[in-house]
């Protein structure tokens, strides 16, 4: 259905080929899974296939790309747009319309047919994607779940034979692609498929084929997933390319002796190769840590701090939470919460009333933004909305020029900053110009540079591949035990279980658990209600825990490999 | 403060083609523009408020409210006006009072209460069409009836979509250099400086979300095809017609009615 020639390409005004030498086919009905770390050609290999390279974008294209049969050189945009369908990452900017209805029958229009089929095939579409009630709803009123639905919604009703997805989840929250994975899954076998994904755990069983980009825009290899995960992971984790987690705990169990047969790509293929292992894990070092850090003086204290927006929505209710120095918190619940209000509150970027929230402390209203900025660091989820300077260098020293510390002692501590974050090879370039893990490590350094003591992290892993988000959250946590509070809001539940020691779940407004992450997860309903969903490796253990009541509670891969060597 | 917006709600005007309601709206404007004194806006005002409550069924109260901003500045025109009147362009201006250095006089206070209400009137008037006018049938309307290149048409749709999203990113990169420590500033300066840095990450993602909707909308064979078709096709109906021409009949008879009663003063280019 799809074949690529020796296939490459260069962006017009790039130096080096993003892509070089790219042959790959596949069969009709196929679901092939593209991994590979940021920034190695995904998505213009995607763009490749769907026809928008050589048509749109410009550059210089190498080799042939076929789809049925139809060479996309040779083919229009409009032949093609009804082969190929592609859903893009970011659910705001792939829709041009205003409603659902009118959004759908866009592309309908832009291929011509009569205004009577359009709408039966809108109806068709939509109902398919479980989207048939929201037919004229306006799209700013759907979630971000509904609008990647809608996405495929409009690419099905232009019927056609190859879907590519790049990164369809990248931007959802665990909830919204709980709803869209199996919304995908119904057209498993219907459509040939290409898929962009970092989230695996939940998409591996659709998977006939796994591809491997390497750095260089090339093919390192491909094949049946398992035959090429199994053999290959040390590449993938030098390549630092996403697993899905039952494979990366194979492999680590492996190295430790213990072998898991067949190789498992899914938790319930790791809960059956488990139980037949002879081994019986050892229940040592996972029961919860006694915290002493309750008995710490808060870093952070909140007060019934209510807020309401002046359109009347009200996003905090009466929350009472407390975060002790030298602790690693994690702020969880479904999108609109309330969690970056919440954040926002602890910075004054949103004026608390008096009394209701304490910096180490001391009431925020009392503070200056100069001692609060001093105490407190923000890191917000797009880093470069807070890039000020025009190079790596002045972004670093403009929070310590700002206070007038003296040049000398400015240049020494943005130096000692540049080594510790891996960025002084890139002190003369202008931030914009980094790439993604850059950009997040310096919007990171920068909200350090005068040694603030509580740092507030708004997804901090967001957008990274897997080898930059495991420095960042290094970095956090030896900054955790130097003494630093940490605060990070998040959906990755397996960040929170690798190294958040504390959290607080909110819904609708409200603090409707505090504690420690272990006995979060104990509570089923809570979960449930609030639309959390479990890491992947404790689900297995859960899974073991049904058979076997006394089966440890093992959270993260590191507890599992200690129960079991 | 609340600016207006679409006002979602069944009537003849919401129902109405956009393209000849836009019509009926200039000539009201015109209309309106060409006046010098002060009771033919006071008519049209009137007028306006009428057609949006009868045949838009938007609520009297709502009209107001949402008027109110501008009440302030018509208030604002009377009184400078009054005070401030050029009394050299009348040869015996009515003086009806004095205060400090300033005249008040009867020609300023009139032709200050023209002007008031003739930007209250052209207001309404844009009111009513805004509120009754869904912005996707507007341009589909622009496209289909005033013949608008449909690739100019939907560039609008999209801008207008983006608007909110950029106003959530303004405000989040203002919080964000907050952060910095960067205070508010006041000096020139300062602000141009403060502009360069707001402005270059807001471009940065304008131009970034700009290529990807048109990625996207080319992916859907944008513009690609020899003939679009349209879902929803817009008419010129005949209530349509019919309501332009109600218009017209009823602007002539204003005017006409007024230049009866001695009430006009100048209108247009006739002299007065």
């Amino acid at each position: 259905m799809i074949e690529t020639r020796h296939l490459g390409f260069r962006y017009a005004f790039g130096k080096r080929a993003v892509l070089s030498d790219i042959n790959l086919q596949l069969e009709k009905g196929e679901t092939a899974l593209l991994l590979g770390p940021s920034g190695c050609g995904k998505s213009t290999l995607a763009l490749c296939l769907d026809g928008l390279i050589p048509h749109v974008i410009e550059g210089e294209m190498r080799g042939e790309v076929f789809v049925d049969g139809l060479s996309t050189r040779e083919s229009s945009v409009a032949e093609l747009a009804s082969k190929v369908g592609i859903v893009f990452q970011d659910p705001e900017s792939q829709f041009c319309m205003l409603t659902v209805e009118d959004e759908v029958a866009f592309g309908l229009e832009n291929l011509g047919i009569p205004p009577g089929e359009i709408g039966a095939r809108i109806g068709t579409a939509l109902r398919q994607m479980g989207l048939e009630q929201e037919r004229r709803t306006r799209l700013d009123r759907l979630s971000g779940g509904m609008k990647q639905r809608l996405a495929l919604a409009c690419l099905l009703a232009m019927q056609p034979d190859v879907l590519v997805l790049d990164e369809p989840t990248a931007n959802l929250d665990p909830q919204g692609a709980a709803e869209f994975l199996p919304a995908l899954a119904t057209l498993k076998g219907q459509r040939t498929m290409l898929i962009v994904e970092h989230r695996l755990d939940d998409l591996m069983h659709l998977v006939d084929r796994v591809v491997i980009m390497g750095g260089e825009g090339r093919i390192l290899l491909q094949g049946m997933p398992r035959e090429v995960l199994a053999t290959n992971v040390d590449l993938l984790e030098e390549q630092g390319i996403w697993l899905p987690q039952a494979a990366e705990l194979a492999w680590h169990l492996a190295k430790a002796g213990v072998r898991l047969e067949p190789f498992p790509l899914t938790v319930e293929e790791a809960a059956a190769a488990l139980r037949k292992l002879p081994q019986r894990p050892l229940s040592r070092d996972v029961e919860e840590a006694s915290s002493p850090l309750s008995f710490a003086p808060p870093a952070i204290e909140l007060r019934h701090l209510s807020f309401a927006y002046p359109n009347g929505t009200r996003a905090l209710d009466d929350v009472q939470l407390t975060v002790a120095r030298g602790d690693f918190f994690a702020l969880l619940g479904p999108n609109g919460s309330g969690k970056t209000t919440l954040a926002m509150h602890l910075m004054d970027i949103l004026r608390p009333p008096p009394g209701t929230v304490y910096i180490q402390g001391r009431d925020l209203v009392a503070l200056s933004t100069y001692e609060l900025t001093q105490q407190v660091g923000y890191v917000f989820q797009n880093p470069e909305h807070q890039f000020v300077a025009d190079t790596v260098y002045d972004e670093l020293a403009y929070s310590l020029r700002v206070r007038g510390i003296n040049e000398a002692e400015t240049q020494h501590r943005v130096e000692e900053l540049l080594a510790e974050f891996g960025l002084a090879a890139q002190a003369k370039d202008n931030p914009f110009r980094l790439s993604q893990g850059q950009k997040r490590r310096l919007s990171l350094a920068t909200m350090l540079a005068i040694g603030q003591q509580i740092l507030v992290l708004d997804e901090p892993t967001f957008g990274q591949d897997r080898r930059s988000a495991r420095q960042i959250m290094e970095h956090l946590r030896r900054l955790n035990e130097r003494g630093v509070t940490i605060i990070m809001i998040t959906h990755d539940m397996r960040l929170v279980a690798e190294y958040a020691r504390h959290v607080a779940v909110l819904m609708a407004g409200r603090v409707v658990y505090q504690g420690s992450v272990r006995s979060l997860y104990h509570q089923a309903a809570l979960l449930e209600k609030t639309s959390l969903v479990t890491p992947p490796l404790y689900r297995l253990a859960q899974r073991l825990q049904q058979e076997n009541p006394t089966f440890p509670d093992l959270m993260t891969g590191e507890d599992w490999v200690r129960a079991y060597t | 403060m609340h600016f207006f917006e679409y006002y979602e709600r069944d009537s003849f005007l919401h129902r109405a083609n956009p393209t000849t309601k836009l019509m009926a709206v200039f000539v009201l404007l015109l209309a309106v523009i060409m006046a010098f004194d002060p009771f033919t806006p006071l008519l049209f005002l009137i007028f306006a408020i009428a057609l949006m409550c009868g045949l838009g069924r938007i609520p009297l109260f709502y009209i107001l409210r949402t008027l109110i901003p501008f009440w302030l500045v018509a208030i604002g025109f009377v009184v400078t006006n009054g005070f401030l009147y050029d009394v050299t362009k009348v040869q015996t201006p009515t003086v009806l009072g004095r205060w400090g250095p300033f005249l008040i006089t009867q020609e300023g206070l009139e032709a200050g209460l023209s002007l008031g209400l003739r930007a209250l009137a052209i207001v309404s008037y844009s009111m009513m069409f805004v509120m009754t006018t869904a912005p996707t049938d507007f341009v589909l309307s622009l496209i289909q009836q005033a013949r608008l290149s449909y690739r100019f048409g939907y560039g609008i749709l999209v801008s207008y979509r983006f608007m909110p999203l950029l106003q959530a990113e303004y405000d989040t990169i203002r919080a964000a250099h907050k952060v910095r420590g960067v205070g508010e500033r006041t000096g020139l300066r300062d602000r141009y400086q403060q502009l360069k840095r707001y402005a270059v990450p807001l471009l940065a993602s304008a131009i970034r979300k700009s290529e990807r909707v048109a990625l996207a909308m080319d992916s859907k064979a944008f513009g690609a095809a020899s003939a679009r078709t349209y879902y929803r096709a817009l008419h010129v109906r005949r209530g349509d017609w019919l309501f332009l021409a109600g218009v017209v009949i009823a602007v002539v008879l204003i005017i006409m009615g007024l230049a009866w009663l001695g009430l006009l003063k100048g209108y247009g280019i006739v002299p007065e």
